[in-house]
């Protein structure tokens, strides 16, 4: 276990003119899980393969418990790697597989076959010792590619997208097992995936990244509360938050946006203080939806809280909630509504507007507009 | 369900049609004609001279007799020494045996770098190398044999085996270039991170997959060494001929009758061990070919 430190890593490849990798920085902590997320061609794997010394790197540093690993080869860095294609080798048994790398360690064999035993235990592969890989099912593949990286105990554990060969349910309860063996073991864990839910489940931090650039580095909370500009925020969130066009205008009572329904009909929502110098000028407004609700009479005495009548565009009923598509400010706008109160298609319905989470991006740097004297704990890049 | 299942079933059992018929019958023709040369051959070889002169070609011996196929092993003339074509047949074993081997090792090692340890220009270096499988043989006669001379391997059966080697090489890294690509790259990152090293991945992890692609080598080097003629008789001479030579020596040589059922015993010798190449390995050759995914 240890700690990692990624210092300004560039990555150009032979004679290409961009940069995949634009001076990454990343620290993380003994013992946590780091996922690495974003769009394919983002750079996640490029990373993960430095981190890992199968990939040069251009400039920058990597350190792994403070010590410089940049032209180290990979395997004296300690790492084990965790492949999408799980990688096993085919000619050898599950035991041969896990134990390969510590027969190439020289490790005695009577500790090589406690370790096995070990390993196996933990993942419940012990039945599973004497076959092949082609033998073994997805689920039990990817095991055992989890035992072979485990067997070393390295100190750092690298896993490129383990999860998505696997089909939807057996990828869910993987992922419960692979954050139930992180929280066992308290191990360091580097984590790539495409995957925004298993970036927020598994993730103690989470590195959201685009065309080479770590566009925020947070806790899963910080990435999906206070997202750093609207990619982030459109990425991180199933249905994606609404980004709705607005003016900030000032009354009475303070500063609000509003919101215009088919009928010519506004919504005021009240907008924080800190927009005061947004004032008169565009914005956009990201409201994830479930701020956007049928009407709850007990929350209706709330400040940042707005009510109004829009018209149901569609309804997908997901199980716990219904996903009710409506028309504001001329833009199809998400709201996740209760199923007790699901509307009918054309039907206008009440809904309430919580602006206590709504969050304000610039519309030119589209970088998410701060409160002036919070620090700035989003932007990473 | 089961209904439908049964009388799918009973479908397929149906009498064959008009148009299988045909097919059979089609398939069945060829055949014929490609197997006569071969009937022909072994007829003719188990016939005695004197019924080979009398009889028509396709009928069957009078009297089966094993003197062509004891005479042409053991004590035919190949031109001045009379003691068969056993000789020979031992010549180009020890001349096949090495070749094949060698040849396929040096082509999966170089397979193995050309695909998985690319270097600047490796990819350039692959196509060149092609090349070589497109040499015409009449074209390195000469500078191969003054090498061969130079390097003290002149009529050597060791001279022999290393120009098959060298001649092989472009073919056999070709085939194992190939197959190693169609392999994951993660397999070889993975024994990286599992601290194996250059050779240990060739070893331990490449090489016990390859069965395939070996048996294919194999069975290409094997038939292309041992049915090749001209490098036989170009860079050996007498005691290290092989055995395609002795078999052109044999039939030519003109003392007396004709011994048409010696001359066909030597032939089906010198093409049979090809033959039983094909039969044991040859299931892989058509499998090697096409294989190559590794699931897993």
């Amino acid at each position: 276990m240890a700690n990692l430190q990624i210092n300004q890593v560039r990555k150009t490849y032979g004679k290409a003119e961009l940069e995949t990798l634009k001076g990454i920085d990343i620290s993380i902590d003994d013992g946590e899980f780091l996922i690495l997320v974003g769009p394919s061609g983002c750079g996640k794997s490029t990373l993960m393969n430095m981190i890992a010394g199968l990939e040069e790197v251009s400039a920058g540093q990597i350190l792994i418990d403070n010590q410089d690993v940049t032209h180290v080869a990979p395997k004296d860095r300690d790492i084990a790697m965790v492949f999408q294609s799980y990688a096993l080798y085919p000619n050898m048994t599950v035991r041969q597989n896990i134990q390969f790398g510590l027969e190439i360690r020289k490790m005695p064999q009577q500790e090589i076959d406690a370790e096995v035993e070990r390993v196996a235990n933990l993942l419940q592969i012990d039945h599973l010792l004497d076959r092949k890989p082609s033998q073994l099912s997805g689920g039990q593949q990817q095991r055992v590619a989890m035992g072979r990286a485990l067997s070393r105990r390295p100190k750092i554990y690298l896993f490129d997208e383990p999860l998505s060969n696997l089909d939807a349910k057996l990828r869910v309860e993987m992922r419960t097992e692979v954050k139930k063996l992180h929280q066992r073991l308290g191990t360091t864990i580097v984590y790539v995936t495409h995957d925004q839910i298993e970036a927020m489940t598994l993730a103690d931090r989470i590195a959201v990244m685009k065309d080479g650039e770590l566009l925020q580095l947070g806790t899963p909370k910080e990435v999906y509360e206070t997202p750093a500009n609207t990619f982030v925020a459109g990425f991180i969130g199933s249905p994606a938050m609404n980004f709705i066009s607005c003016q900030v205008k000032k009354d009475d009572s303070g500063l609000y946006t509003e919101l215009t329904n088919l009928d010519g009909k506004a919504t005021r929502l009240p907008a924080p203080a800190y927009l005061n110098r947004y004032l008169g000028e565009q914005v956009i407004l990201g409201l994830r939806p479930e701020q956007i609700t049928h009407y709850i009479p007990h929350k209706a005495e709330d400040q940042m809280i707005a009510k109004g009548h829009y018209d149901v565009l569609v309804t997908e009923p997901t199980g716990p909630d219904v996903i009710v598509q409506v028309m504001a400010n001329k833009q199809e706008i998400s709201c996740r509504v209760d199923p007790e109160y699901t509307p009918t298609v054309g039907e206008s319905v009440e809904l309430m507007f919580d602006c206590n989470k709504a969050v304000y991006f610039d519309p030119h740097s589209e970088q998410r507009i701060q409160p002036e004297n919070s620090p700035s704990q989003a932007s990473a890049a | 369900m089961n209904n439908t299942a049964i009388e799918n079933s009973n479908i397929s059992k149906k009498p064959l049609q008009p148009g299988r018929w045909l097919i059979y019958a089609t398939l069945l023709l060829f055949a014929l004609i490609y197997l006569m040369p071969l009937v022909v051959m072994l007829l003719t070889s188990f016939k005695t001279s004197a019924d080979i002169r009398g009889g028509n070609l396709m009928s069957l011996p009078t009297e089966w007799v094993f003197d062509g196929w004891s005479k042409a092993w053991g004590s035919a003339c190949t031109g001045v020494n009379c003691e068969g074509i056993k000789g020979y047949f031992c010549n180009s074993i020890q001349m096949v045996v090495p070749a094949v081997l060698i040849s396929t090792m040096i082509g999966a090692f170089n397979g193995y770098v050309l695909a998985k340890w690319k270097f600047r220009g490796s990819d350039l270096f692959f196509s060149l190398m092609l090349f070589g499988c497109f040499i015409p043989f009449q074209v390195i006669l000469l500078p191969m044999a003054q090498s061969l001379g130079y390097l003290g391997l002149a009529n050597t059966t060791a001279g022999l085996v290393t120009v098959h080697v060298i001649y092989g090489i472009a073919f056999t890294t070709m085939f194992f270039r190939n197959y190693y690509v169609s392999i994951p790259d993660e397999l070889v990152k993975a024994a990286k991170l599992d601290g194996a090293g250059f050779f240990t991945i060739f070893f331990r992890i490449l090489l016990p997959i390859s069965k395939p692609i070996f048996m294919v080598c194999v069975i290409w080097q094997f038939t292309a060494i041992w049915n090749d003629f001209l490098f036989g008789v170009v860079y050996s001479a007498g005691d290290t001929q092989p055995m395609t030579v002795a078999l052109n020596n044999l039939v030519n040589t003109s003392t007396g009758v004709k011994e048409y059922n010696v001359d066909m015993a030597a032939a089906i010798m010198a093409a049979l061990p090809t033959l039983v190449v094909y039969v044991l390995a040859g299931k892989y050759f058509v499998r090697g070919l096409t294989a190559g995914v590794v699931k897993g």
